[in-house]
């Protein structure tokens, strides 16, 4: 079994996507695996956080390049795997294989985009549609969106998370209590956990632009550390164009990882290293060259009737 | 889930925006939402702005870029001007910020350029004028093609376009030369014709496309474009001649038809394949519309012709080779998928017409196929054809001949397909069964699949776990795996759609699964999975009961407690421990909601029957509260049964109740005054539960008359050898008393329904109208016993009020509604118009009704920020679309 496994793995690093009876079978052996898994899932050090990929496939390559293999290398993803790139599917189903294959040495949690609603708009609906031909693999994918773990929280110190705060939640025992497995509400604790961005200008709780979770302060920041005991928290979901961003005296980071954004925003990437005793290295790097880019896999289908 | 399936419009999201006119009234006027570009105006050298709706493809708004300086760019997503022709203010709001900048620029490089021509339009023109011609296409002119094609401005590109399009030998010299420079292997020329064709494509002039993908250059062009400098060399053309296959499952005699078809296959094949990294958005969705608008081409030419489809279905009905059916098939749904290129009203048409052909039966013989791929091709043309017209599908499962297909679908959702995905049998299901739909037919769809399919889908879930024949009372704490050996073999992920498809039903047929569940005993059975060692069936068993409570319903929550049917889900958690894990926060999310919702019948049940389980989870704050809850009450001493709740996590769109259903089951009540006493009324079951200001509702309705009055500050009795053996199950004779009780609450609904029928043949929803405001406080108080706690309204306010408790209305709004009770009837103009928005609001199920949304944020977050307003405006939070008003405002 491990064998076909890691024949699937061999198969996404280069890009080719699975057949839709491996998704099946790889989704449920997913499902088992992440239901056991914790609101707040608790990650040991070392480890190396990354933040949002969005189907950049070559592009998250370059990180395995950059950080290490994944069994090698412990990693934690903050979400936003899916939308925007071209090889949503793929980048999307290595990560997954490797959670199936690797349980212990990488930790996906889920981002706003990790979403049903989300998906139509931003392109993996779409992606999925074309490279299977149906919707089926988007509906598996999507499905196994629901059972992803909200948060991780390493050594202890540093809380992980997609988006941000809620104003729901101020201890994190407060998070153990939703029910994850649903689609991504409109409002509401597990709603803001993804959607919320900290912001230098808002006292407390503010309004978020994107129409879905708040802003919030390090009014807000402070006490949660605090309340919480923790270092840091640790977060992804906004652009950064050095890669990753300090705010709040320290207090809150974002980690980006998707190198030249959609391929035209011009930015770096970075991930976060942590070594056992959770010293600190970023490293950033660039877009995968071109030449790295092997042909694009979507190839249609070799028979057609119209 | 509806929304889910809406297939998005394959236009790219930086075009998308909102056009927002201000009226009169100093509102901003949503005119709509569609995709913006920047073209040239009809029949002149003016630049304007166009927004193409993007339902029905009509120009949103069409606006001359001015050279004055009346834009304004907000919040990095917001344009908005005051425009000369519509003489008001306008504004595009982008989904995206990149779109809004891109457009933002272009209209900056218009007026540029407006103001540099006003300025010298002599000099300008000169500049220009210089292009009057391309030069010759030779090797040695190359550089000088690819500067002028590449390196032009955007008002250079369009006399470029035009010197192309009327050059009628430009692009077949180039093609030539190419094929010279391929022969001798001139790989520089062939770099530089890569770089001119991707050029030209760049263009991105719909005309220019028609001559690149004529059938005599298309080929060519993708050889050229197999040169990129910067990647491998891919040989397209070898793939596109060798190994791409034209089945023709059907004769096309029609060359034009023919001619589009391979034209489609290509373009795509050079959107996806060749080009997908160099095209810009813009082109890209231009070649996106080639495809659409051949495919609709093909479409149609074939539709059109009267015999091709009644050809196609006579060779399906008659062929018996396999390999040729199944050609037949896959062409069908090539056929279907690509209609979705049809306009609306032709889809419509379309499909109407395909069932009158008989694609209905058609798919029923394909269902019942030994391949089971074929079978799973023929689901997908069924949900094609649900998206266009779900009605097509719902008469004919229930006419006489459709009863089968209704039947396979069932059979196909509890069948192994190996490997194969076969999710699509849970969405048809879903999509008969969904409570929103429109249409006759719905109720007959609802009884027959409760009649007939609902009690396979249980058995299958029975069949596949262990212990069922064990009696409850006996079944020891804990399961190991090897009780698993009695399992029949359905797979676990089918029982995992089983067990989602009866939450869609608790959501949606409320009633329906109140009297059917219980008679069954449904519930019961659906917790068997509990014993599954699947952890993620053992978690859809809980959110099955967690749905169930949400609905907030005394008989089903008296039947829970009587049955003791959390005991499962106790066991299940006390048996997982104290791994923290989605089991884990699903049953203390289904606690913490018991706990905040105040449901007192089941705080006392679980804190009374499972306590000393439950201890040992005391350090968990979810655990400790139940308790400490439980105290409180017991010390307020009012241990009623309060299901006065919304839950938030039910989706908005099921907020609302079902209301036929609903107005069905009023009328029940109202019925229940004239045939009580032809109906046996001994539900003790209802005798048992306390009803919630009883005495309001006591004497409002017959059905509630039979209820005692609140008890004076007791805790419910709901039976007495409960209380000494607090853990252990029921014993057996009382299990059995209360499923006899509940075949009586069932027995009488059923009766109800007969009568219901019987008497009142009209449809229901008629007779609620004319009805006199007395009646309607019957109705009103049954709504009350059943739904929440009574907030009477007065007399007056009869019909608007009526309507005011459906709402699950949460704690925000239960105290606007009881100030409203206590202040005076003759209430202000304005709550009164509040009252009828809510009500309005209410009515418009699936929308999200803002005023909930924001009542929603308000109960969770007390220090809101005052400007909560704003938050009304997004209709969708999830696509961020900023309101004009509150732009232009803060501002």
């Amino acid at each position: 079994m491990s064998s076909d496994l890691d024949r699937q793995i061999e198969q996404l690093k280069r890009c080719e996507p699975l057949k839709e009876s491996e998704v099946k079978s790889l989704c449920l052996k997913a499902m088992e695996i992440l239901v056991e898994e914790s609101n707040v899932q608790r990650v040991d050090a070392p480890v190396t956080i990354c933040g949002d990929i969005h189907g950049q496939f070559y592009d998250m390559k370059e990180l395995f390049r950059v950080g290490g293999d994944c069994p090698k290398t412990n990693y934690l993803f903050l979400g936003d795997f899916v939308d925007r790139g071209f090889y949503s599917v793929e980048t999307f189903l290595l990560l997954l294989a490797l959670k199936v294959r690797y349980p212990d040495r990488i930790t996906l949690i889920r981002g706003n985009h990790e979403s049903r609603q989300i998906t139509q708009v931003y392109g993996f609906y779409d992606e999925c549609l074309r490279k299977y031909g149906s919707v089926n693999v988007w509906r598996y994918c999507t499905d196994i969106f629901d059972y992803l773990s909200l948060s991780a929280l390493i050594e202890n110190k540093i809380f992980s998370v997609h988006g941000g705060l809620s104003p729901a939640i101020s201890t994190l025992d407060q998070i153990r209590t939703i029910d994850r497995k649903q689609e991504v509400p409109h409002d509401g604790a597990m709603c803001d956990l993804l959607w919320s961005d900290p912001e230098e200008i808002v006292e407390g709780w503010g309004l978020s632009p994107r129409g879905a979770g708040f802003l919030f302060g390090s009014s807000v920041v402070t006490p949660f550390n605090h309340t919480n005991n923790i270092d840091y928290i640790c977060r992804a979901h906004q652009l950064v164009m050095e890669g990753y961003k300090w705010m709040f005296n320290n207090q809150i980071v974002t980690v980006w990882s998707a190198p030249n954004y959609c391929y035209r925003c011009g930015n770096v990437a970075a991930i976060l290293e942590l070594d056992e005793n959770l010293n600190k290295e970023f490293r950033v790097f660039e877009a995968a060259p071109q030449e790295a880019r092997g042909a694009p896999a979507k190839k249609p289908p070799p028979d057609y009737f119209l | 889930m509806g929304a889910q399936e809406k297939s998005p419009s394959s236009n790219n999201s930086m075009q998308r925006v909102k056009v927002y006119r201000l009226s009169d009234d100093g509102k901003w006027d949503d005119q709509g939402t569609g995709h913006v570009s920047v073209d040239y105006l009809e029949r002149t050298e003016e630049l304007g702005l166009f927004v193409i709706d993007e339902e029905d493809n009509e120009t949103l708004l069409l606006h001359r870029i001015s050279s004055d300086d009346i834009y304004r760019k907000q919040d990095d997503t917001i344009i908005s001007w005051r425009d000369p022709e519509y003489a008001t203010e306008l504004a595009l709001s982008f989904q995206e910020t990149c779109g809004c900048n891109y457009i933002w620029d272009s209209i900056c490089n218009v007026q540029r350029n407006l103001h540099f021509n006003t300025l010298s339009s002599d000099t300008y023109h000169n500049v220009n004028s210089e292009l009057r011609e391309l030069p010759p296409v030779e090797l040695s002119t190359l550089p000088l093609i690819l500067k002028i094609v590449v390196e032009s401005g955007i008002s250079d590109q369009l006399r470029v376009t035009d010197l192309i399009l009327h050059d009628p030998d430009f692009i077949r010299k180039l093609l030539d030369l190419f094929r010279i420079c391929e022969d001798l292997e001139n790989i520089d020329g062939l770099h530089m014709i890569y770089k001119i064709v991707r050029g030209i494509i760049l263009l991105n002039s719909t005309p220019i496309f028609e001559k690149l993908f004529g059938d005599d250059h298309i080929m060519d062009i993708i050889g050229s474009l197999e040169y990129d400098p910067d990647g491998p060399h891919i040989n397209h053309r070898k793939f596109l001649k060798e190994h791409v296959v034209f089945k023709e499952a059907m004769t096309i005699k029609d060359p034009l038809v023919l001619s589009k078809i391979h034209q489609t296959y290509r373009v795509g094949y050079l959107k996806d394949v060749v080009l997908p990294r160099v095209v810009d958005d813009a082109t890209a969705a231009s070649l996106t519309a080639i495809i659409h608008s051949n495919n609709a081409i093909v479409v149609s030419l074939l539709k059109d012709d009267s015999t091709f489809i009644q050809e196609l279905f006579a060779r399906l009905r008659s062929t018996t080779s396999a390999e040729s059916k199944k050609d037949l098939v896959l062409f069908l749904h090539e056929f279907c998928t690509l209609s979705k290129s049809l306009q609306m009203v032709q889809q419509l048409r379309l499909y109407r017409d395909l069932v009158n052909e008989g694609i209905l039966d058609i798919i029923a013989d394909i269902l019942q196929s030994e391949d089971k791929k074929l079978v799973l091709t023929g689901t997908d043309i069924l949900i094609l054809l649900l998206n266009q017209d779900p009605n097509l599908l719902r008469s004919y499962v229930t006419r006489q001949e459709g009863i089968p297909l209704f039947g396979l679908l069932v059979k196909g959702m509890l069948t192994d397909f190996g490997d194969d995905m076969h999710c699509q049998f849970l969405e048809i299901l879903r999509n008969l069964l969904d409570s929103y739909a429109s249409g006759s037919q719905r109720e007959s769809i609802v009884d027959i699949f409760y009649e007939r399919h609902l009690g396979q889908l249980v058995d299958a879930i029975t069949s596949s776990c262990p212990g069922h024949s064990t009696s409850p009372t006996v079944s020891k704490f804990g399961k190991s795996d090897g009780e698993s050996g009695n399992q029949s073999s359905v797979r676990p992920e089918i029982l995992l759609n089983i067990c989602d498809l009866l939450c869609f039903c608790v959501l949606h047929h409320p009633y329906r699964i109140k009297c059917n569940f219980l008679l069954n005993n449904v519930i019961d059975k659906v917790l068997l999975l509990t014993r599954r060692r699947e952890k993620y069936l053992v978690v859809a068993a809980v959110r099955f009961i967690r749905t169930l409570i949400s609905r907030n319903d005394e008989h089903l929550v008296n039947h829970i407690v009587k049955n003791d049917l959390l005991r499962p889900v106790v066991l299940a958690f006390v048996d997982n421990g104290s791994r923290y894990n989605l089991l884990n926060s699903a049953v203390l999310e289904l606690f913490e909601y018991i706990r905040k919702e105040n449901l007192k019948i089941l705080l006392k049940y679980l804190i009374e029957s499972y306590w000393e389980q439950l201890v040992k989870f005391d350090f968990l704050p979810s655990i400790c509260s139940l308790k400490v809850k439980y105290e409180q009450s017991l010390e307020s001493g009012g241990l009623r049964s309060s299901v006065n709740v919304s839950d938030p996590r039910k989706r908005i769109d099921e907020r609302a109740l079902e209301k036929e259903e609903e107005d069905y089951f009023n009328e029940d009540s109202d019925e229940e005054d004239s045939a009580s006493a032809s109906v046996p009324r001994t539900n003790k079951g209802h005798s048992r539960s306390t009803l919630p200001n009883g005495s309001a509702s006591a004497s409002a309705s017959a059905s509630a008359s039979d209820y005692p009055s609140i008890r004076s500050g007791g805790l419910v009795d709901y039976d007495d050898d409960d209380d000494d053996d607090e853990f252990n199950p029921p014993p057996r004779e009382h299990l059995d008393k209360s499923a006899e009780d509940d075949e009586e609450i069932a027995e009488s609904f059923r009766l109800k329904r007969k009568l219901a029928s019987k008497e009142e043949p009209e449809p229901k929803k008629l007779r609620r109208l004319p009805k006199p405001s007395k009646p309607n406080e019957g109705v009103f108080a049954a709504l009350c016993s059943t739904l929440s706690q009574a907030i009477l309204p007065g007399k007056k306010t009869s019909s608007i009020t009526a309507d005011v408790p459906r709402k699950n209305s949460n704690t925000v709004n239960q105290t606007e509604a009881n100030q409203k009770e206590v202040g005076p009837v003759s209430s202000s103009n304005r709550e009164g118009s509040s009252s009828s928005i809510d009500v309005e609001g209410n009515n418009a199920r699936k929308e999200v009704s803002p005023g909930q949304k924001i009542k929603d944020k308000e109960s969770n977050l007390h220090d809101l920020p005052e400007n909560i307003q704003e938050h009304e405006s997004d209709e969708n939070p999830l696509i961020h679309k900023a309101s004009p008003e509150m732009a232009v405002n803060g501002s």
